[in-house]
C-alpha cells in the first residue's frame, strides 16, 4: 500500500448567476435548470460556508422554506433528501424536483419569501492541496485525524464520495488496497452517517470508530 | 500594531494557521496590490491594515497604495457611495469628470506598480476607475464592494458598472448585496481581528474602570447596544424594549456610539434619542469618539445582553463582536444579522422592541442559557468570522484567478 496522501482544500463561494427565487415555483424552476454544483453547493458543501452549525436542515433548501417559506411540510420532506445516497448529482436533482412537485400539487396557494428573504442560488469553487502529509499505516490513522483540518475531513469523508470511486471516502478507498486486512476499519468508517455532524463532530466520530475498531482488531466483534 | 500569523496561533489553533502557510507557500514572491481611498478610518482601512502584513507574512509582496483626491473628489466620491447604497443623489457631467481626472492622475503615479502586480485588488468605487485607465496590466483585477449595492440609484450603477465590469472578478460581502455582473462574482464575509483594540481581552481592571467611569451598578443587568446615531439601529425602539424590561427588572441600558458631530442627521436622531431617555439615570446616552475601541470594547464585556436592533443592516460587525465577547445578541431580523444570530444557539432575532423586551426577560431569568449561548457564540465566530477565514477566502480567489480553469475543483 502507498501512504495516503493527506490534501486539504478551501471553498470559496460566489453567485451563481440565476436570478434569486422568490416563491416556490421558482425555486423548482430554477432547481430544474441550474447547474450541478450549484445542487452540490446547497447540500452538500454547507459544512464549509461560514454559517451556523447546527440548522433545522443539512441542506440550504430545506432551511429555506421552513424559515422563508413558513413551509414545514415541504422543510421536512427536502431535509430527508439524502445527497450522498443517491448515485449522481442528476439524481439528486430528480428527487429534490419530485418532492417540490409533490408539493406545489398540495397547496392551494404557492409559498412566497417577503422581500430581502429570497433564495439565492450560489455555486462554490474549491482549491484542493497537498499537505506534504502522509500516513504511512493505517494504525496511525487516528492519529492523523486528530490533527487534520476540518476542511481536510471534508474533502476526504465528504467530498471524496462525489470523486472516483463514487460513494466511498477517501480512507476506505485507501485500506480497500490492503486486501481485506484492513475490512475493520474499512466497517468502522461505514458504521457513521455522516451527514449528521458538523466537521468537529465527525473528527471526533472518526477517531472513535477506529479505534475501537484499532483497539478489537480485525475479528472485532465476529464471532 | 501589526501582528504575525503565529501571534493568531492560540486563538485559532495550529491547524488553521499550518493551512495558511501551506498554502501560502504556493503564493512567495506574488505581486498583490490593494488600493483604496483612505489609510485610516473605515472599515476597508482596518480590514488593510491587518491584511497586507499578514499577507507579507506569508512570503506574498503585498503592498498597500491609497489614491489621493481633492476635497471635491471625495465629495463626488461620496455621493457615489451613497447613491450605490440606494440613494437618490444628483452627479453632474462635472462631478464624473473630476471623478475620472483625479483617478488618471493617480493612474500615473501608480501605474507601474499596478501593472506589475499580479493581483489587484481595487476596493469600493473610488479607485474603481483604475479598472479602466491602467492600460495592458498583467495581473489579474478584482473589484471589491465592501458595501450594499443591491439597489442602487439608477443613474449612478449605470455609470460605474462598465467600469467595474472590466474587474476579472468581483467580491461582495453578501449575496443580498449583490448586482449583476458579467464575470464571476464571489462572497467574502467581514471578519474581526481578535487581538485589535475593539477585541482583544481586557483586564478586570480597565472594565471597572470603565464602569465607573459611565456610572454603571455592578450589582444590576446591563444591556448594550454599540452603534452610530442612525434611525435604521432603531436606538429609540432600543429604548422603548429597556422600558418595557424595566417594569419587572432593574436593568441599565448603555446606547453608544460615534459619528454624529460633523452629520446632521446623526445629530438630529442623537437629540432623539436624548429625549427618548429623558432624566432616566438607567440610561446612558454616549457619544464616543472615533479611537475609543478599548471603550467600546470594555462596554461590551460588561453587558449582560448585547442588542443590536436595527431595522436594515450591511453585516453588522458590532454583532460579530458581541458574539465574540462570549454574550447572546438580541438582533433585528435583517441583513448580515441573520447570518450571525440563531435563536436560542447565539441569540434571538426580533422585530418590535416587544420582542426585544420579551427575549431580554427570558435571558436574565436563564443566566445558565445566557452562558451556554455565550460559549456557543464565541466558537461561532471563531469558527466563521475571525480574519484567518477572511485572508483564507482571499488566497483561494487568487488561486482560481492565477491558475483555475473554470472547473468547480482545482489542484494547486
Amino acid at each position: 500500500m502507498n501512504p495516503f496522501e493527506i490534501k486539504d482544500c478551501a471553498l470559496l463561494t460566489g453567485m451563481s448567476g440565476l436570478p434569486a427565487a422568490v416563491n416556490l415555483r421558482e425555486l423548482r424552476d430554477r432547481v430544474a435548470s441550474c447547474h450541478q454544483d450549484v445542487l452540490f453547493h446547497h447540500f452538500c458543501e454547507t459544512p464549509l460556508v461560514p454559517s451556523f452549525d447546527y440548522p433545522d436542515y443539512r441542506n440550504d433548501f430545506a432551511v429555506w422554506a421552513k424559515w422563508r417559506l413558513g413551509d414545514q411540510v415541504l422543510a421536512e420532506r427536502l431535509g430527508m433528501i439524502e445527497p450522498y445516497s443517491l448515485p449522481t448529482l442528476e439524481d439528486l436533482r430528480a428527487a429534490t424536483l419530485e418532492v417540490i412537485d409533490d408539493r406545489l400539487s398540495e397547496v392551494t396557494m404557492i409559498p412566497w419569501a417577503r422581500p430581502g428573504q429570497e433564495f439565492h442560488f450560489k455555486q462554490a469553487i474549491t482549491i484542493v492541496f497537498d499537505t506534504g502529509e502522509r500516513i504511512a499505516h493505517p494504525d496511525e490513522l487516528v492519529s492523523a485525524l486528530s490533527h487534520m483540518t476540518n476542511s481536510s475531513i471534508y474533502f476526504h469523508v465528504l467530498e471524496a464520495r462525489r470523486r472516483h470511486p463514487v460513494g466511498v471516502d477517501d480512507f476506505s478507498a485507501w485500506l480497500k488496497g490492503g486486501d481485506g486486512q484492513w475490512d475493520h476499519y474499512i466497517r468502522a468508517l461505514e458504521s457513521i452517517d455522516v451527514t449528521f455532524f458538523t466537521l468537529p463532530e465527525l473528527r471526533r466520530k472518526l477517531i472513535d470508530v477506529l479505534t475501537t475498531a484499532r483497539d478489537l482488531g480485525p475479528q472485532g466483534g465476529r464471532p | 500594531m501589526n501582528h504575525s500569523l503565529g501571534d493568531y496561533e492560540p486563538i485559532v489553533g495550529h491547524a488553521v494557521i499550518h493551512q495558511l502557510r501551506t498554502l501560502g507557500e504556493k503564493f512567495k514572491g506574488l505581486r498583490v496590490v490593494h488600493v483604496n481611498s483612505t489609510s485610516e478610518g473605515g472599515g476597508v482601512a482596518e480590514i488593510l491594515t491587518w491584511m497586507v502584513p499578514l499577507m507579507r507574512d506569508l512570503g506574498i509582496e503585498a503592498e498597500w497604495k491609497v489614491i489621493r483626491g481633492t476635497p471635491a473628489f471625495f465629495s463626488v466620491t461620496k455621493a457615489i457611495h451613497n447613491g450605490l447604497q440606494g440613494k437618490a443623489v444628483n452627479l453632474t457631467r462635472k462631478d464624473w469628470e473630476t471623478y475620472y481626472t483625479v483617478n488618471a492622475e493617480n493612474c500615473r503615479e501608480l501605474g507601474d506598480s499596478l501593472a506589475r502586480a499580479d493581483i489587484v485588488v481595487i476596493h469600493d468605487p473610488q479607485p474603481a476607475p483604475l479598472l479602466a485607465l491602467c492600460a495592458n496590466p498583467k495581473g489579474k483585477w478584482i473589484w471589491r464592494a465592501h458595501i450594499d449595492i443591491s439597489r442602487p440609484s439608477r443613474p449612478v450603477w449605470k455609470t460605474l458598472r462598465p467600469i467595474v465590469e472590466r474587474a476579472e472578478a468581483s467580491i461582495f460581502s453578501m449575496a443580498q448585496f449583490a448586482q449583476p455582473l458579467p464575470h464571476p462574482q464571489f462572497l467574502i464575509a467581514p471578519s474581526i481581528d481578535p487581538l485589535s483594540d475593539k477585541n482583544i481581552d481586557l483586564p478586570q481592571s480597565e472594565l471597572e474602570e470603565a464602569r465607573g467611569r459611565f456610572g454603571l451598578d455592578p450589582d444590576r443587568p446591563l444591556l448594550v447596544q454599540i452603534s452610530r446615531f442612525d434611525r435604521f439601529k432603531d436606538p429609540v425602539g432600543v429604548i422603548q424594549a429597556y422600558r418595557l424590561v424595566r417594569k419587572v427588572l432593574p436593568v441599565q441600558l448603555v446606547l453608544a456610539g460615534g459619528g454624529a458631530t460633523d452629520d446632521p442627521e446623526g445629530r438630529e436622531i442623537l437629540d432623539e434619542v436624548r429625549e427618548a431617555a429623558g432624566e432616566d439615570p438607567d440610561v446612558h446616552v454616549l457619544l464616543l469618539p472615533a479611537d475609543a475601541h478599548r471603550t467600546i470594547n470594555a462596554l461590551q464585556r460588561l453587558a449582560d445582553v448585547i442588542i443590536q436592533k436595527s431595522t436594515r443592516e450591511g453585516f453588522g460587525l458590532t454583532v460579530t463582536e458581541g458574539l465574540w465577547k462570549g454574550k447572546p445578541v438580541i438582533g433585528g431580523d435583517v441583513g448580515g444579522i441573520q447570518l450571525q444570530v440563531t435563536n436560542d444557539y447565539t441569540g434571538y432575532l426580533v422585530n418590535t422592541p416587544e420582542g426585544a423586551a420579551h427575549r431580554i426577560r427570558f435571558l436574565l431569568h436563564h443566566r445558565d442559557k445566557m452562558t451556554q449561548m455565550g460559549v456557543m457564540a464565541k466558537e461561532f465566530v471563531r469558527a466563521n468570522f475571525l480574519l484567518t477565514r477572511n485572508l483564507r477566502d482571499y488566497l483561494t480567489l487568487m488561486a482560481w484567478l492565477l491558475w483555475g480553469d473554470g472547473r468547480h475543483t482545482m489542484m494547486v
